[in-house]
């Protein structure tokens, strides 16, 4: 079985190539754009595409074409199963299928898919959470070097300052730091 | 309430992007997520599965996704704002304006494409964005018009709007029909000329539409009029030419349609939001539409075009939320005059356009 994998996002394409490259004998080709005689020359039986493709309506659109493409992709996937496709939309990937593959087959690849598909995702949201969480770090020691060098406090002091003003505020401790730097910078006239 | 709503790059999702940025929506205590899709398909996925509550769409899409027509199961959905009138446009490539020569009408053009079948070139190869889509129709119906085959004597091909001015300049598409700011971004780029636009030959042409499903509808409709008041008001302040220069640079932000501030601005000219009651769903609209999706096979032959037309759009919900805001509710047209070749059309006239339409599928069986 020939899988092609169109998506703008180079990582979780080899991801999700790496992913199927387990299921069973497949031939797995990554595309960022999809081409069409490219995509010919391959002849798919499956189609995975992202939903942040904007080559989607094209891919989809290729059915209405018969008579130009000789192996037209066809049929959005599924009606065996309800609700495979809508947690496969709501983990930003589609497929789209050659006529005459057993529905069983085509579920094992779209399954997969979403499955890294959906392990990108958290791993995009944790490295996120892991840049906010250093940046948010570097402001609370910069804003404590601040308050020690203009306030005269020792590390601790400056520390318990922050803390305070984080509970008074409601606000997160990075947030009420990085005030603190933007107004010094302010007063400093930096960025005026 | 925490609503997402899709919308794609185009200026025709002005009121949905208004409403968002100048705070109409949180006004209605609406906390609005906005969404930005690239693909027409992903929208229809997104609508059926409630992954979004409501989206900019093709009106033409809102009809076929409620008859099935796209492949799949049907969901009937409801349209009860119109997001624009007017922003079409058929542009050609440079090389091709120029040999096709000036005027409204594709008679050019289908010299041009006589003589290249005559010396065995290859078809020309036309794009639209979506097949359910207004373009779609309007470049048929300028093609048709001519006596040139869309099916037989040009090559239709599909394309993200937003990549039309790159496939024009590579040679990959001749020329293409899509919304604004596209067709003057391929102007601007020295890539195309814009051919005809649409409001020549469907004057106040119908475009993209608000939808939602209608079992969302029947749901939430309280929310749904806090939705339609604020896109009213958002079409009101988008339509205003004092906004104009404003809603450009808004529209040109990299999170909307990312395009040049100067071309979006020129290429608002001809768009309608507001005025003379645009942003009502008019039925006749939707029956004008379904009568092309029926003229080409799109749809079966035997489909109640009437009663398509009265599920999907719905100008009574339009009229409660103008009603609300004190804003004179205007009726929407009940005949098109101008749009066909057939003379004035009429809802109950539907099929009967269908099928007297140049190159009717129905007329060849």
């Amino acid at each position: 079985m020939r899988v092609l994998v169109v998506d703008p996002d180079p990582a979780r394409a080899a991801l999700v190539a790496e992913g199927l490259a387990g299921v069973e004998p497949l031939e797995v080709r990554h595309a960022a754009r999809f081409d069409e005689v490219e995509a010919s020359v391959f002849a798919p039986d499956v189609i995975v595409v992202a939903s942040d493709s904007p080559d989607r309506d094209t891919i989809e659109s290729l059915r209405e074409a018969t008579a130009v493409s000789p192996r037209p992709v066809v049929m959005f996937v599924d009606r065996s199963e309800p609700g495979l496709a809508e947690a496969a939309v709501r983990a930003g990937v589609s497929a789209y299928v050659v006529d005459g593959l057993s529905a069983a087959r085509v579920r094992s690849v779209l399954e997969v898919a979403m499955s890294r598909f959906q392990l990108m995702n958290q791993l995009r949201q944790d490295l996120d959470k892991a840049k906010a969480d250093l940046a948010s770090r570097k402001s609370v020691e910069r804003a404590k070097a601040l308050l020690m060098k203009e306030r005269g406090l020792d590390e601790d002091q400056a520390y318990r300052l922050l803390r305070k003003l984080s509970m008074d505020t409601g606000r997160p401790l990075g947030a009420v730091a990085a005030d603190l730097l933007a107004f010094a910078g302010v007063l400093k006239g930096d960025g005026a | 309430m925490k609503l997402r709503l899709g919308f794609i790059a185009l200026n025709d999702a002005a009121a949905v992007i208004v409403a968002d940025a100048r705070g109409y929506f949180a006004a209605e205590g609406l906390e609005v997520t906005l969404s930005r899709e690239v693909s027409w398909a992903t929208i229809r996925d997104k609508i059926k599965v409630g992954a979004l509550d409501g989206a900019h769409m093709l009106a033409p899409t809102a009809l076929a996704i409620s008859l099935g027509a796209t492949g799949d199961e049907p969901t009937p959905l409801v349209a009860p704002f119109a997001l624009n009138l007017n922003g079409p446009a058929i542009t050609l490539s440079s090389r091709l304006a120029t040999v096709v020569g000036p005027g409204a009408t594709a008679d050019g053009l289908a010299r041009l494409i006589a003589r290249r079948r005559a010396e065995g070139a290859s078809p020309l190869t036309l794009a639209v964005v979506f097949p359910f889509s207004a373009h779609n129709y309007l470049l048929r119906d300028w093609l048709a018009r001519a006596g040139v085959d869309p099916d037989q004597d040009v090559r239709m091909t599909i394309a993200p709007p937003s990549r039309m001015t790159e496939l024009l300049v590579g040679g990959v598409v001749e020329g293409f029909c899509v919304t604004e700011p596209w067709d003057s971004a391929a102007v601007a780029a020295g890539a195309g000329h814009i051919a005809v636009r649409g409001s020549q030959f469907w004057p106040r042409t119908p475009d993209k539409v608000f939808a939602v499903t209608e079992a969302w509808a029947g749901a939430h409709p309280d929310a749904l009029q806090a939705l339609l008041r604020a896109l009213l008001r958002a079409a009101a302040w988008a339509d205003a030419p004092e906004n104009r220069p404003e809603l450009a640079t808004l529209l040109a932000d990299a999170a909307y349609v990312d395009a040049d501030p100067g071309v979006i601005e020129d290429s608002l000219a001809d768009m309608v939001f507001h005025a003379d009651g645009a942003s009502a769903p008019a039925p006749v609209h939707a029956a004008w539409l379904a009568a092309q999706m029926m003229r080409w096979g799109h749809i079966p032959p035997d489909v109640d075009i009437a009663g398509l037309a009265a599920r999907v759009y719905r100008p009574d919900l339009h009229a409660q939320a103008s009603a609300a805001l004190g804003l004179t509710v205007v009726a929407p047209p009940q005949v098109l005059t101008g749009f066909s070749t057939q003379g004035d059309f009429r809802i109950a006239d539907a099929r009967r356009h269908a099928l007297e339409a140049p190159l009717s599928r129905l007329a060849t069986g």
